[in-house]
C-alpha cells in the first residue's frame, strides 16, 4: 500500500512537470517556426578552434583537388580519378611522407565561370588554405561543353566557335588562377592541361587539336607568373591513344588514362 | 403463461431494493430477453435460475449497467440504473461471471483500486472486508498466485467494499470444491442475516433450493415463474414412484382419486433417474403429504406396497413441467 | 465520486505495476547503446578521412551533393532535399558553426530527430494500445464499469494517464540517450549554436530569418514537437484500443499504420493527397531543422492541423463508443 502511494507521488509529479515542460517546448517551437526572426536567438561567438594547429604538419602532404569532372574522376571504373592515383603514387615514392587527400571538390560540368563562384565559398577557401598541393582541372567544359555535343548528336563546334570560347574562357582562367593563389599562395598549384578528346573523329581532329594546343599555351601563360604554379600537359598522352585511354563516353579518361595523368603529376611535383 | 405468485402477496415485509420491470433486450435482430419482471427485497436471498444460455448473464449485465436494455426499467433503491448510474451503482456490489481482478497486483492493491472508485471506503473498511472473506493471510500476495476459491473470495470482498444494499453474485459456487461451496453458502446466509439483499444466479436447482428464499426461473429470455422456492417445487413437480402389487389395482385407485399417472415417464424424467426405477413402477404426480394417505389406503385395500419414494424434480423437469403446462392448458 | 484524481491514480498504479513502462525503458537501454556505437564508428571513419577538421568534412559533403544534382537519374524531390541541404551547410560554413559538433547533446538531437516519426511513436503505441483493450481481454472492465463512476470518467482517467506517460516516454528517451551517449562522446554541447528558421520555398532556402539557437533550446523545442506527435499517436492508439477487443490486434493495426507512414513518406510525393494522412505528418521536427516536407504544400501549420483533426476525431470516436457500448463479454 505504501509503495503504490509512493509510485503515484513520484509518477504524478514527474509527469506533471515533464508535460508542462514539453507543452512549453511545443508552443515555443510552433512560435519559432511560424514566425522566425533573425533577430532572435543567440549571439554567435566566433569559434575558437579555428587554426589552432596547422592543417599540414611537417612530413605531410595534403592534397586538394578542385575543378571539373576530370578532377572528380568521372570515367574511372575504380572511382579513384587522378586525385587518389596521385596520392597512391606519391605515397609509394616516399614512404616517410604522409600523403593525404584532404578533399575532392571536383564537380561534374564545372566551367571556369562556376569555378570562380565556387572559390568564393568559405568552405572551399578553407579547404584550399589547408592544402599544400592543389590539383586543378578546368576548361574542358568551356571548350567542348563536356562532350555534350557528342552524346546528344548536336552539331560539333566549329573552329571559329572554339576560338571564341577559348578567348572568353582564358580570361576567366586568369582570374581563377589569381583567386586560388590569393587564397593559398604557398601551396603548389598544378594545372592539368587539356587534351583533344575528339582526335578519333575525322572532322574534329585538327580543329580539336588546334584548340587544345592553343588553350594549353594560354594556360601556360596564365600560370607562368606564379612561382608555385605549374602546368602538366596531357595533350600528348591522349593523342593517338584515344581508344586506349578514354572511357566509354569518348570524352573522359578511363582508369588507365587517369593513371597516366597521375604519373605526369607526380613527375612534375619533384 | 402460468405465473406462480402466491408468495408475492404474502411476503412483502421488506423494502424493495431492486425492481425490474418489463426488461427487454434486442441484440442485432434477435430478442435475447423478452420480458423480465421481478423485484428483490431487503434481507432476502433471491435466486435467479435458468439453464446456460437462458439469458441470466445478459440480465445481470443489464442490472449492473454493462448493457443498456432496449426496453424496460431497472431501479435500485429507487434510482434508475441507466439514467443515474452514479447513484444507483453505489448501492450494488457485484461479481459478473468470473471474479476478474488484476492478476499483476496484490489482493490488497486490487481492493485499493476499487476502493478509490467508491465513496467513504478507507483502509479500515478494506481490512474489514478482507477479514470477512478470510483472506488476511494472503492479501499482500500477487493475485496470480491465488486459487480460484481465493479469487472468488477476493471478488466478494471487492463487491462488499462499498457497503452495498444489494449483492449480485453470478454463479458464485461455480468451480468451487464441496467445502468451498458450503462455506460460500454459509457466507451468503450470514450476509442476508445482516439485512443485505442477495441476488444469486445459478443453473443448479439444488443450489437455489438450499440457499434461496425466493426464485425467478428464466428460460429463453423469459421469466417463467417467480415465487418461494418450496412452493414452486411443491406446486409443480412432485413425482412419487410406487411399486405396488397388483399394479392394476393401484393404477385404478389413483384414477379414482384423480391422481395423474405418467404413462411414459422416460419422456419427463431423465435417464439417470429412470435407471433406478423398475419398469413395473407407477410414476405419479401428487403432493408429498398425500403419500401417507395412499399407503394407508393401499394397506387397507390389500394392495401390497413394495416401495414408495419421492423424486426431487431436477431443473429440467421443472422446466418441462412449466413449458408443458403452458402448451397443455 | 466527484474527483477524477483517484481514478488517475488507479490507472497510474496499474501502468507501473504492469511493467509496460519498464519495458520501454529497457528497450531504450538496449537500443541506444547500439546507436551510440554505430555513431562512434561513423565518427571514427570521418576522423580517419578528414582528421579532426569538420569544415573539410562539411565541404566534402556539399561537393558530393552538388555532384549528384547533376545526374539526370536522381528524382527531382531528392534533388530538392540536396539543394536545401547544400544551402544549409553553406550557411553553417559561412558562420563557422559546426553542424555536427561532437558530443552527447548533438547525438541526442539527431537521435530524437530520427526517432520522432517511427521509434518514439512505436514506444508510445506500446503503452497506449492495450490501455483499454487489456481490461477487456482480462475481463476487468466489468469491475471498472460496475462501480458508481460514469464511463466517460473512467475513460478520461485512462486518457490522462496515457498522456502523462507519453511525456515520461519522451523525456526518458532524452535522458537515456544523453546519459549513454555522453559516456562515449562527452556530456558537453548544450550551449553550442544550431541554426533554425530556414524558410523553404521550393528548393530555395530563404535565409533572412535564420537565427542561431543554443542546442538546449533547440532540443527543448524539438522535444515539444515530438511530444505533440506522441500525444496524437497516443490518441489514435487509444481509439484503436477502445474499438478492438484484442490487444494484439490493436498493436498490429497501429504498427501497420505507422510503418505504412514511414514508407509513404519516402515515396508519396507523387500522390499529394497522402498529406492528409496522419502518418505522413509525424516528422514535425523537420520543420524546425528546415528539412523539406515529403509532399509539396505541407507546412508546420498544415501538419499540426492534420494531426489535431485526427486526434480530435479519434477522441470523439473513443468516447462515443466507450460510453454507449454494451459490454457483452
Amino acid at each position: 500500500m505504501r509503495s503504490s502511494s509512493r509510485v503515484w507521488r513520484i509518477v504524478s509529479f514527474l509527469s506533471f512537470v515533464t508535460t508542462l515542460l514539453l507543452l512549453c517546448g511545443f508552443i515555443y517551437a510552433v512560435k519559432d517556426i511560424t514566425y522566425p526572426s533573425a533577430s532572435s536567438g543567440m549571439e554567435l561567438v566566433p569559434s575558437t578552434d579555428q587554426k589552432d594547429q596547422p592543417a599540414v604538419s611537417p612530413g605531410q602532404t595534403g592534397i586538394v583537388v578542385i575543378g571539373d569532372s576530370l578532377a572528380k574522376g568521372t570515367g574511372d571504373d575504380e572511382g579513384l580519378g587522378f586525385a587518389m592515383r596521385t596520392v597512391q603514387l606519391l605515397q609509394e615514392k616516399d614512404k616517410n611522407q604522409e600523403v593525404r587527400l584532404f578533399g575532392n571538390l571536383g564537380i561534374n560540368g564545372l566551367t571556369t565561370d562556376s569555378l570562380s563562384e565556387e572559390l568564393k565559398e568559405k568552405g572551399v577557401q578553407y579547404m584550399l588554405k589547408e592544402a599544400n598541393v592543389i590539383l586543378l582541372s578546368i576548361g574542358g567544359n568551356d571548350l567542348f561543353n563536356g562532350g555534350q555535343a557528342l552524346e546528344n548528336g548536336d552539331d560539333l563546334p566549329t573552329a571559329k566557335e572554339l576560338n571564341a570560347s577559348i578567348d572568353a574562357a582564358s580570361v576567366k582562367l586568369k582570374s581563377v588562377a589569381k583567386q586560388i593563389v590569393a587564397i593559398n599562395p604557398d601551396a603548389t598549384l598544378v594545372y592539368i592541361g587539356l587534351y583533344n578528346p575528339f582526335s578519333d573523329l575525322q572532322e574534329m581532329r585538327s580543329i580539336g587539336n588546334t584548340a587544345a594546343a592553343r588553350w594549353n599555351m594560354l594556360a601556360l601563360e596564365t600560370f607562368n607568373p606564379y612561382r608555385n604554379a605549374l602546368v602538366v600537359p596531357t595533350y600528348d598522352l591522349f593523342a593517338g591513344n584515344v581508344s586506349k585511354y578514354l572511357s566509354g563516353d569518348h570524352f573522359h579518361p578511363n582508369g588507365e588514362g587517369y593513371q597516366q595523368i597521375a604519373e605526369r603529376i607526380v613527375q612534375s611535383l619533384n | 403463461m402460468q405465473h406462480t405468485s402466491i408468495s408475492e402477496q404474502r411476503d412483502s415485509s421488506g423494502k424493495t431494493v431492486l425492481q425490474v420491470k418489463h426488461l427487454k433486450k434486442k441484440i442485432g435482430k434477435k430478442w435475447i430477453i423478452h420480458d423480465v419482471t421481478f423485484d428483490v427485497r431487503e434481507g432476502e436471498i433471491f435466486g435467479f435460475l435458468g439453464p446456460n444460455g437462458a439469458g441470466k448473464t445478459t440480465t445481470i449485465r443489464m442490472l449492473v449497467d454493462l448493457i443498456k436494455p432496449t426496453e424496460g426499467t431497472i431501479e435500485i433503491c429507487g434510482f434508475n440504473v441507466h439514467k443515474d448510474p452514479e447513484r444507483a451503482m453505489g448501492y450494488i456490489g457485484s461479481i459478473v461471471e468470473n471474479p476478474e481482478v488484476y492478476s499483476y497486483l496484490t489482493g490488497w492493491e486490487n481492493l485499493e483500486q476499487f476502493a478509490r472508485m467508491l465513496q467513504g471506503v478507507d483502509d479500515e473498511r478494506i481490512m474489514e472486508v478482507v477479514e470477512m472473506v478470510r483472506l488476511e493471510q494472503r492479501i499482500h500476495d500477487k493475485v496470480r498466485t491465488y486459487s480460484l476459491g481465493m479469487r472468488q473470495r477476493l471478488g466478494i470482498a471487492q463487491a462488499l467494499l462499498g457497503r452495498p444494499k444489494l449483492l449480485i453474485l453470478d454463479e458464485p459456487t461455480n468451480g468451487l470444491d464441496p467445502k468451498g461451496i458450503k462455506e460460500m453458502r454459509d457466507f451468503i446466509r450470514r450476509l442476508a442475516a445482516d439485512g443485505m439483499a442477495l441476488f444469486v444466479s445459478s443453473h443448479l436447482l439444488s443450489e437455489i433450493q438450499l440457499l434461496c428464499d425466493r426464485v425467478a426461473i428464466i428460460s429463453h429470455g423469459q421469466v417463467l415463474a417467480v415465487g418461494k422456492v418450496d412452493e414452486l417445487i411443491q406446486n409443480n413437480s412432485n413425482y412419487v414412484v410406487w411399486e405396488a402389487h397388483p399394479r392394476e389395482s393401484a393404477v385404478d385407485f389413483f384414477a379414482n382419486k384423480r391422481i395423474k399417472v405418467i404413462d411414459d415417464p422416460e419422456q419427463i424424467l431423465d435417464d439417470s433417474v429412470m435407471a433406478g426405477i423398475s419398469p413395473e413402477a407407477i410414476v405419479t404426480q401428487m403432493e408429498g403429504g398425500q403419500m401417507a394417505e395412499f399407503v394407508a389406503l393401499f394397506t387397507e385395500q390389500g394392495v401390497q406396497v413394495q416401495s414408495v419414494y419421492k423424486i426431487n424434480p431436477t431443473l429440467e423437469q421443472l422446466f418441462l413441467e412449466l413449458t408443458e403446462g403452458e402448451s397443455i392448458e | 465520486m466527484n474527483s477524477i484524481i483517484p481514478l488517475i491514480k488507479n490507472e497510474t498504479v496499474k501502468m507501473v505495476r504492469k511493467k509496460r513502462f519498464y519495458v520501454i525503458l529497457l528497450v531504450l537501454l538496449v537500443l541506444v547503446p547500439m546507436f551510440t556505437y554505430a555513431q562512434m564508428k561513423i565518427s571514427q571513419r570521418n576522423q580517419e578521412k578528414f582528421g579532426s577538421d569538420w569544415r573539410r568534412s562539411v565541404q566534402q559533403a556539399i561537393t558530393d551533393n552538388q555532384n549528384s544534382l547533376g545526374s539526370a537519374r536522381i528524382p527531382e524531390e531528392w534533388k530538392k532535399f540536396r539543394q536545401v541541404y547544400i544551402q544549409q551547410m553553406k550557411y553553417y560554413l559561412d558562420h563557422d558553426v559546426n553542424p555536427q559538433q561532437p558530443g552527447a547533446v548533438t547525438f541526442t538531437r539527431e537521435f530524437m530527430d530520427n526517432a520522432s516519426s517511427l521509434f518514439i511513436p512505436l514506444l508510445i503505441m506500446g503503452i497506449g494500445s492495450d490501455i483499454v483493450s487489456s481490461e477487456r481481454t482480462a475481463g476487468t472492465v466489468k469491475m471498472l464499469l460496475t462501480k458508481p463512476v460514469r464511463r466517460w470518467k473512467v475513460l478520461l482517467s485512462k486518457l490522462i494517464t496515457l498522456i502523462m506517460f507519453v511525456s515520461l516516454t519522451v523525456v526518458s528517451t532524452f535522458v537515456i540517450c544523453y546519459g549513454i551517449s555522453g559516456l562515449v562522446f562527452g556530456y558537453q554541447g548544450f550551449d553550442m549554436p544550431v541554426f533554425a528558421g530556414f524558410q523553404l520555398q521550393g528548393s530555395n532556402v530563404d535565409l533572412s530569418a535564420v537565427h542561431a539557437l543554443p542546442q538546449w533550446l533547440y532540443l527543448f523545442m524539438q522535444m515539444g514537437l515530438i511530444w505533440f506527435v506522441g500525444v496524437v499517436v497516443a490518441l489514435l492508439a487509444f481509439m484503436i484500443s477502445v474499438l478492438v477487443r484484442s490487444t494484439a490486434a490493436s498493436i498490429v493495426i497501429m504498427m501497420a499504420a505507422l510503418i505504412a507512414g514511414s514508407i509513404l513518406t519516402n515515396m508519396a510525393s507523387a500522390w499529394t493527397s497522402a498529406k492528409y494522412l496522419f502518418m505522413v505528418n509525424l516528422e514535425l521536427t523537420h520543420y524546425l531543422s528546415g528539412t523539406p516536407a515529403p509532399i509539396e504544400g505541407m507546412t508546420l501549420g498544415f501538419s499540426l492541423a492534420v494531426l489535431a483533426i485526427w486526434g480530435i476525431a479519434s477522441l470523439v470516436v473513443s468516447f462515443t463508443v466507450f460510453t454507449k457500448q454494451d459490454i457483452l463479454n
